[in-house]
C-alpha cells in the first residue's frame, strides 16, 4: 500500500479582512463589557419620563426609550450580560461534557450506555421550548437561565466530545500505551485529552454564540435578567412598542446581538478548519 | 425478507419513543411542583381564597395523595383528552390550544417550505461554486442566519419591510381569507426560515463538498456519464442522507423560532400562547402546551428517523458474503 | 492507420497550485498494448492518469500535448471530451468500494452506461446484457446485479467496478493501482481477469502501481517515475532482466525476493523528495550510490540506449558492470537458518480460541484453536490474509484482547487473562512482550515529542528506570538508526520511515524479549521498507530479540522469520521451517498463497 500522507506543512498563516473584523468587534464587546461605566456617556437607569422615547438627536446619539432612558448607554452596558453569561454556559457545559464524553467514549460498556441514553433523551427535547418552561416556571432569572442552558447544553456537547475520543481510540499509539501498561486515567487525560482538546475549543467558540442568542431570546420574552436591567435581549422586549419612535432602540441591541454571534461563529469556524487539518 | 426488517426497525423506534413522551409527561406533570410555594397557590394564580377553596382545590387536583398517584390521575386524565382548565378565564386548557394551533402549523409549513427549498437548493449551489465569490457569500449569509435568532430577524425584517416600505402588515395573522392569511404570515415565516435555513444551505454545502471530491464521482465521470445524472443520482443522493439526519435539529431550531416569531409579529398562535401562560404562570395551561408541542416534535423526530431508515439501504441490508 | 500510436504523451508537466509533479514525461502507446507506471508516493504516477483521462482536481493543471488517435485531448473542451470518456478511454480505480456508488444497485451501474443504446431498450435484453457482462468479467450469478456493493466481497466489488469501466467498449483503460486494496490471493485473480480480458478486447492498457513485479507480469512495456520524471523506459522482459537505471535496480532488490532468503536487503537510503526539491538535477541523485557532481548539473534528459529502452542515467554504460555485480550479490541466497536454541518456548498458545460479538447475536470467530510457540532468538512468521485472524492473536499476545478459550503462556507466566493477573506478573508480562504496529503515521501521539513518548514509556519500568532516561533514550536512537537530536522531533516532522523506528524504539525501550510485528512495512513505501526489515534483522542479531512477525507478504516473511505458521480464516493450515514451507508447500491454501504472489 502505498497510499502514503505527506507530513503536514505549515498552515497558510494570513488572517483574512472578516476574522480581523470579528476579532475586532469582539475586542470592542469585551472592553464595553469591562469599563462599561467609563464609556457610556450617561447612566443607563436613569429615567426622563417626561421626555419618553424620542428619536436620536445631539443628546442622546441613539435616542432614548419610553422611560427617557439612554439607548447607547443601555446597549453599551448590555455588553456585560451579553457575554458573561454566555461564557459561563460555553465553559460550564463542555467542562461537564468533557468529564462526561471521556468516561463514556473510553470505557463504553454500561456507562456509555446510559450516558448515551441520557443524552438521546436530552436531545429528543425540545430544548428551548424546555428553557423557556422551566425558567418561567421556577423564576430566578438570568441565572436560573444560565444553569438551564448549561444543562440543556452539555447533551449535544457531550456527544462531539464522546466522538472525538472514539476516533482516537482505536489508533494504534493508544493501544502501545494500553500494551505498555500505561493507566487508563494517564490515557485519558494526557494522551487523548490534549488530542481532542483543540477540537473541543473551536465548539467552545461556536456554543458561545449560541448560548448567546438563547440568553438573549429568553430576556426578550421577559424571563431572562430582571426588569430594568441593560440587556440587549430585554431591550428588545421593553422597546418593542417604540419601533415607530425610535427604531434605533430595537435594532442597536438587535444588530449588536448578530454581529456578536456572528463573531463568534465564525472564530469558532476558523479554530475548526485550523485544527481539524 | 426485506420488509420485515423495515417494519421491525419502526417498531422499534417507536417503542423508544413512548417511554420518552412518558418521561416528558412526567417532567410536565412535576412543574405544578417545581414552582416555587405551595402548589395550590400556583394553580390559584393570583385570586385571594378562604381556606374552605383551598381545600376543595386540594381535593379536586388530589393534591393530598402521593405523588405517583396524583400522576396517575392526572396522565388518565390527558389520555382522555381533558388537559384542565386555565387559571385566567377558566377554559378549557384543550379549546385554547385547539384554536390557536392551525396559524402555528400554517406559519411552520410555510416557513419549512421555503427552508427545504432555498436551504437545499442554496446549498448546491455554494458546492458547485466552491471558492467563487459566490460560495463565500453563501457561506457568509448562512453564518449570519445561523447568528440571528428568528426574533432579531424578526424585527429587522418588521422594520424594514414591514415599517419603511410598508409592504407587509406588522402584526396579526390575517382573517379574511387565504390570501390574507399568506400576506399577513410571509414576514413572520420568512423570519422563521432565515436561520433555520442557514443550518440547512451550510449542511447541504458541507455534505455536498464531501460527496463530489469522492471517488465514486470521479469513476462516474471516468465513463462519461453526464453532469445532470452525476449531480443528481450521485452526489445529491448521497449528500441528502447527511442532510436528513441533521433535519432533526432543524424541526427542533424550527418549533423554537416559530415561538420566538409569533411574539415578535403578535400572532396568535400556540407559540405565543405558551410564552403568554409563562409570563402569566398559567401552570395547566402551561402543562397543555408543552404537552402538546413535546408530542409533536417526538412525532415528527419520529417520522424523520424512519424515513432515514428506508432512504439509507446500509441499514436496510446486512452485509452479505458471497 | 492502424499502426500510428493511439496515444501520445509529450512533455506532459502537471503542476498544483504551488507546486510541481511531473515534469516533461513523455509515453507513447499501440492499440492493444499493455504499458505500466511505476512509481512509490510522490512520483505523480495517479495524476498523470488522471491527465490522460482529462480528470485532473481542481488546482492542478497539465501542460504539454496528449494525443489522442489525433485529438488534442488537453485543449478539447469538456463537451468534446466527454463522449470520449467512457466510449475510447475509460479508468478503473483503486478501492472498489469507495469507487461505486454506495446507493446504487451493481447491476445499475452497467445499466446507466448502456441506456440510450437501442439494443438494449426493453428491460429484459437490459437485464441480459448486464448478465452477460457480468459473466464477461467471470461473476456466473446474475443476481449480483441486485445487489448493493457494500453486500459484497472485495474481489466480487473489483469486478463489477471493470464490467462497469467496460461497458462501453473503451480502447483504452486506465486502472489506477486495481489491485491494491485487495487480499493478496484475490489481488492474483483480478489482475488475471483484467489481463484476459484486455487482450480478449484488444484492447489498451495503462497499469499505475508501485509494484514493480505486477507491471512485469502484467504489461509488455514499463515506465518507470520517480519524483515526477521518467527515469527508465523499456520492454518489461528486458528492464526486469537487467534494469538501466540505479533507481529501477534499487527498486528491484528492495522489494524482498520471494523465491529466496538473502542475507540482507539493498535498501535504498533516505525517502522520496518532493518534485521540487531535485528540481534542476537527477531527481534519484541524492539517494544513489553512483551520483556525481554531473548528475546535479543539469536535469538528465532520457535517452535511447537501445532502439525502444530509455534510461535517464548518464553513467549508464560506465555503471553497467556494477549495477549488474550488486544484484548478483544481493541475490545470493543465505546461508542456511541457524537453528534455534532448543530453549523452553518463551511464548505458547494452546488451543486460543476468540470470538467477537457473541451477546449480540451475530458473532464472528476470528480464532478457532490456534496453537502456536516462539523460542527465545527465533523469529516466527504469522501468515495470513484479511480474516485469518492473524491481528487478533497478535492482540490478544500484548493483552489487548482476550481470548475467549484457550491458555496464553508468556515466559512462565500464565497470561490467559491480562486483567486477573498480579501486578508483578503483569508488569513482568509486559516487560517481556512488546508490540509494533501497522500505520507509522498513528502510531505516536501527535501531540507528544519523541523524547517525552520513549520518557513514558521507559518510566513504565519505574523510577529506577527514570534516573537514567537521557542516557537511555540517546541509546535507544542509536539503536533504531536515528540521530540523537531526534529527540525533541515532534512527529510531523518526521518521515513514515522514521516514525516506525521511533515506535520500534518505544517498543524497545522496556527491554523485551519477544516483539510482536503487525504488519509494520506494509503502509511504507517500498524503499524504506526494506531499510526497516534491515533493521529488524540487525536488531535480532544484536538484542538477541525472538519475532513473532505477523503479515500477508510471503516475500517479507522469507527474509525474516525462520519458522512459519500459515493462518486461514482461524486456523492454523500449516506450520513449519521457513524455507521448508515455502518451496514445499503442503496445503491448498498456501500453495494458492505462493502462487499469487506476482514473480
Amino acid at each position: 500500500m502505498t497510499a502514503v500522507t505527506e507530513p503536514a506543512r505549515g498552515r497558510k498563516r494570513s488572517l483574512n479582512l472578516s476574522l480581523a473584523l470579528c476579532f475586532t468587534l469582539m475586542a470592542v464587546v469585551i472592553v464595553c463589557a469591562i469599563f462599561r461605566s467609563s464609556i457610556a456617556p450617561d447612566s443607563p437607569f436613569t429615567q426622563r419620563l417626561e421626555v419618553g422615547d424620542k428619536p436620536p438627536s445631539a443628546e442622546f446619539v441613539a435616542g432614548t426609550d419610553l422611560l427617557g432612558r439612554d439607548v447607547l448607554s443601555r446597549t453599551i452596558h448590555g455588553a456585560r450580560t451579553a457575554l458573561v453569561g454566555p461564557i459561563i454556559v460555553a465553559a460550564g457545559a463542555f467542562a461537564i461534557a468533557t468529564i462526561l464524553g471521556l468516561l463514556s467514549g473510553y470505557l463504553g460498556g454500561w456507562v456509555d450506555t446510559v450516558i448515551m441514553r441520557w443524552v438521546d433523551f436530552m436531545l429528543a427535547l425540545p430544548g428551548i421550548l424546555v428553557a423557556i418552561v422551566v425558567v418561567g416556571v421556577i423564576g430566578g432569572g438570568y441565572w436560573t437561565a444560565v444553569a438551564v442552558l448549561i444543562i440543556l447544553f452539555t447533551a449535544p456537547d457531550t456527544r462531539i466530545v464522546r466522538s472525538a475520543v472514539l476516533e482516537q481510540r482505536p489508533l494504534p499509539y493508544i493501544d502501545a500505551a494500553r500494551s505498555l501498561g500505561i493507566s487508563k486515567r494517564r490515557i485519558l487525560f494526557i494522551h487523548i485529552l490534549p488530542n481532542i482538546l483543540p477540537l473541543v475549543l473551536a465548539y467552545v467558540a461556536l456554543d458561545f454564540a449560541f448560548a448567546l442568542v438563547n440568553l438573549a431570546g429568553l430576556s426578550f420574552l421577559g424571563l431572562g435578567v430582571e426588569p430594568g436591567t441593560p440587556d440587549w435581549g430585554r431591550m428588545l422586549f421593553e422597546n418593542r412598542n417604540i419601533l415607530f419612535t425610535n427604531p434605533l432602540g430595537l435594532l442597536l441591541p438587535a444588530g449588536m446581538i448578530i454581529l456578536t454571534a456572528v463573531s463568534m461563529n465564525l472564530i469558532g469556524d476558523w479554530l475548526f478548519e485550523r485544527l481539524t487539518k | 425478507m426485506m420488509r420485515e426488517g423495515v417494519a421491525g426497525l419502526i417498531l422499534r423506534r417507536i417503542a423508544v419513543a413512548i417511554p420518552l413522551l412518558f418521561l416528558i409527561s412526567l417532567g410536565v406533570f412535576a412543574l405544578v411542583h417545581i414552582a416555587p410555594g405551595d402548589p395550590v397557590r400556583a394553580l390559584l394564580g393570583t385570586r385571594a381564597s378562604d381556606p374552605e377553596t383551598l381545600n376543595n382545590l386540594r381535593e379536586k387536583y388530589h393534591l393530598n395523595d402521593p405523588f405517583i398517584v396524583q400522576y396517575g390521575k392526572w396522565l388518565w386524565q390527558v389520555l382522555q383528552g381533558d388537559l384542565g382548565r386555565s387559571i385566567n378565564g377558566n377554559r378549557k386548557v384543550w379549546n385554547a390550544i385547539a384554536e390557536r394551533g392551525s396559524i402555528t402549523i400554517a406559519l411552520s409549513l410555510l416557513g419549512t417550505a421555503i427552508v427545504l427549498v432555498f436551504g437545499i437548493g442554496l446549498g448546491m449551489i455554494a458546492a458547485f461554486k466552491r471558492g467563487t465569490r459566490i460560495d463565500r457569500a453563501m457561506v457568509m449569509f448562512g453564518v449570519f442566519g445561523i447568528s440571528s435568532p428568528a426574533f432579531v430577524t424578526g424585527i429587522f425584517l418588521l422594520y424594514f419591510f414591514g415599517v419603511v416600505l410598508g409592504w407587509f402588515p406588522t402584526f396579526g395573522a390575517g382573517d379574511r381569507n387565504f390570501v390574507d392569511r399568506l400576506w399577513h404570515l410571509t414576514l413572520p415565516a420568512l423570519a422563521l426560515a432565515l436561520s433555520v435555513m442557514a443550518i440547512v444551505v451550510k449542511i447541504t454545502r458541507a455534505a455536498m463538498i464531501e460527496e463530489l471530491d469522492k471517488d465514486y464521482v470521479t469513476f462516474a465521470r471516468a465513463r462519461g456519464l453526464s453532469a445532470t445524472r452525476i449531480t443528481f443520482a450521485y452526489v445529491l443522493r448521497n449528500a441528502l442522507i447527511p442532510v436528513i439526519t441533521a433535519a432533526g435539529i432543524v424541526v427542533v431550531g424550527l418549533l423554537a423560532s416559530a415561538i420566538y416569531v409569533e411574539v415578535t409579529f403578535a400572532l396568535p398562535g400556540l407559540g405565543s400562547l405558551t410564552v403568554d401562560a409563562v409570563q402569566k404562570r398559567d401552570i395547566p395551561l402551561i402543562q397543555g402546551t408543552t404537552l402538546v408541542f413535546s408530542c409533536f416534535v417526538v412525532a415528527i423526530n419520529l417520522i424523520i428517523d424512519v424515513v432515514y431508515t428506508l432512504i439509507d439501504p446500509r441499514i436496510r441490508f446486512g452485509k452479505v458474503e458471497s | 492507420m492502424s499502426d500510428s500510436p493511439l496515444l501520445e504523451v509529450r512533455g506532459l508537466s502537471i503542476t498544483a497550485t504551488r507546486s510541481t509533479i511531473t515534469t516533461g514525461t513523455d509515453l507513447t502507446l499501440r492499440r492493444g498494448e499493455s504499458i505500466a507506471i511505476v512509481g512509490e508516493s510522490g512520483s505523480g504516477k495517479s495524476l498523470t492518469a488522471k491527465a490522460i483521462a482529462r480528470l485532473l482536481p481542481p488546482g492542478v493543471t497539465a501542460t504539454g500535448s496528449i494525443r489522442y488517435d489525433g485529438h488534442d485531448v488537453l485543449s478539447l473542451p469538456e463537451k468534446e471530451m466527454r463522449p470520449l470518456r467512457g466510449r475510447r478511454i475509460s479508468m478503473l480505480l483503486q478501492d472498489p468500494f469507495t469507487m461505486m456508488n454506495p446507493l446504487m444497485r451493481c447491476g445499475k451501474h452497467i445499466e446507466e452506461m448502456l441506456r440510450g443504446d437501442p439494443r438494449f431498450a426493453g428491460r429484459a435484453a437490459m437485464r441480459a446484457e448486464v448478465a452477460r457482462r457480468l459473466a464477461e468479467v467471470g461473476i456466473a450469478d446474475p443476481d449480483v446485479a441486485d445487489r448493493m456493493p457494500f453486500q459484497l466481497s472485495g474481489g466480487m466489488a473489483q469486478r463489477v467496478a471493470i464490467a462497469s469501466s467496460l461497458a462501453r467498449d473503451p480502447e483504452l483503460l486506465i486502472a489506477d493501482e486495481p489491485s491494491t486494496a485487495l487480499d493478496v490471493t484475490t489481488q492474483a485473480e483480478i489482475m488475471k481477469l483484467l489481463k484476459r480480458v484486455q487482450l480478449a478486447r484488444g484492447m489498451s492498457l495503462i497499469l499505475i502501481t508501485h509494484d514493480l513485479r505486477l507491471a512485469f507480469s502484467t504489461c509488455d512495456r514499463i515506465h518507470v517515475l520517480y519524483a515526477g520524471s521518467l527515469l527508465e523506459v523499456g520492454s518489461a522482459p528486458a528492464v526486469q532482466r537487467d534494469p538501466f537505471h540505479p533507481y529501477t535496480l534499487g527498486l528491484l532488490l528492495s522489494e524482498p525476493p520471494a523465491d529466496r532468503r538473502v542475507p540482507k536487503l539493498i535498501a535504498i537510503r533516505g525517502q522520496v523528495p518532493r518534485a521540487d526539491a531535485v528540481a534542476g538535477r537527477c531527481a534519484f541523485a541524492d539517494r544513489c550510490d553512483w551520483a556525481q557532481d554531473n548528475c546535479r548539473a543539469g536535469k538528465p534528459p532520457l535517452a535511447a540506449l537501445e532502439t525502444t529502452r530509455l534510461t535517464a542515467c548518464i553513467r549508464r554504460t560506465e555503471i553497467a558492470g556494477e549495477m549488474r555485480a550488486l544484484r548478483d550479490t544481493a541475490l545470493e541466497a543465505a546461508a542456511a537458518v541457524r537453528e534455534a536454541k532448543a530453549a523452553p518456548a518463551i511464548i505458547r498458545v494452546t488451543r486460543a480460541v476468540k470470538t467477537f460479538g457473541a451477546h449480540r447475536g451475530r458473532s464472528v470467530r476470528a480464532l478457532k484453536g490456534v496453537s502456536i510457540e516462539v523460542r527465545p532468538g527465533e523469529s516466527v512468521g504469522l501468515v495470513g490474509e484479511s480474516g485469518s485472524g492473524k491481528t487478533t492473536l497478535g492482540r490478544i499476545l500484548v493483552g489487548l484482547e482476550t481470548a475467549t478459550e484457550g491458555s496464553i503462556n508468556i515466559n512462565d507466566v500464565d497470561a490467559s487473562q491480562f486483567s486477573a493477573l498480579s501486578p508483578e506478573d503483569r508488569a513482568k508480562v509486559r516487560r517481556t512482550i512488546q508490540m509494533v504496529f501497522q500505520d507509522p503515521y498513528s502510531t505516536l501521539n501527535p501531540r507528544h515529542s519523541v523524547r517525552r513518548a520513549l520518557r513514558e514509556a521507559i518510566g513504565t519500568g519505574g523510577p529506577a528506570a527514570l534516573a537514567t532516561v537521557d542516557q537511555r533514550i540517546a541509546e535507544l536512537l542509536k539503536e533504531v538508526g536515528l540521530p540523537e537530536n531526534y529527540a525533541d522531533r515532534r512527529p510531523q516532522s518526521l518521515s513514515g520511515g522514521e516514525r516506525q523506528r521511533v515506535a520500534i524504539a518505544r517498543a524497545l525501550s522496556v527491554n523485551p524479549k519477544v516483539l510482536v510485528c503487525d504488519e509494520p512495512v506494509s503502509a511504507l513505501d517500498v524503499s524504506v521498507q526494506a531499510q526497516i526489515l534491515n533493521l529488524f534483522k540487525r536488531l535480532q542479531a544484536e538484542l538477541g530479540l525472538s519475532y513473532l512477525f505477523i503479515t500477508h507478504d510471503l516475500a517479507v516473511v522469507r527474509q525474516i522469520a525462520d519458522r512459519i505458521y500459515v493462518l486461514y480464516l482461524g486456523e492454523i493450515v500449516e506450520e513449519g521451517p521457513t524455507e521448508e514451507v515455502m518451496r514445499n508447500p503442503q496445503h491448498p491454501y498456501t500453495r494458492r498463497l505462493l502462487d499469487s504472489a506476482p514473480r
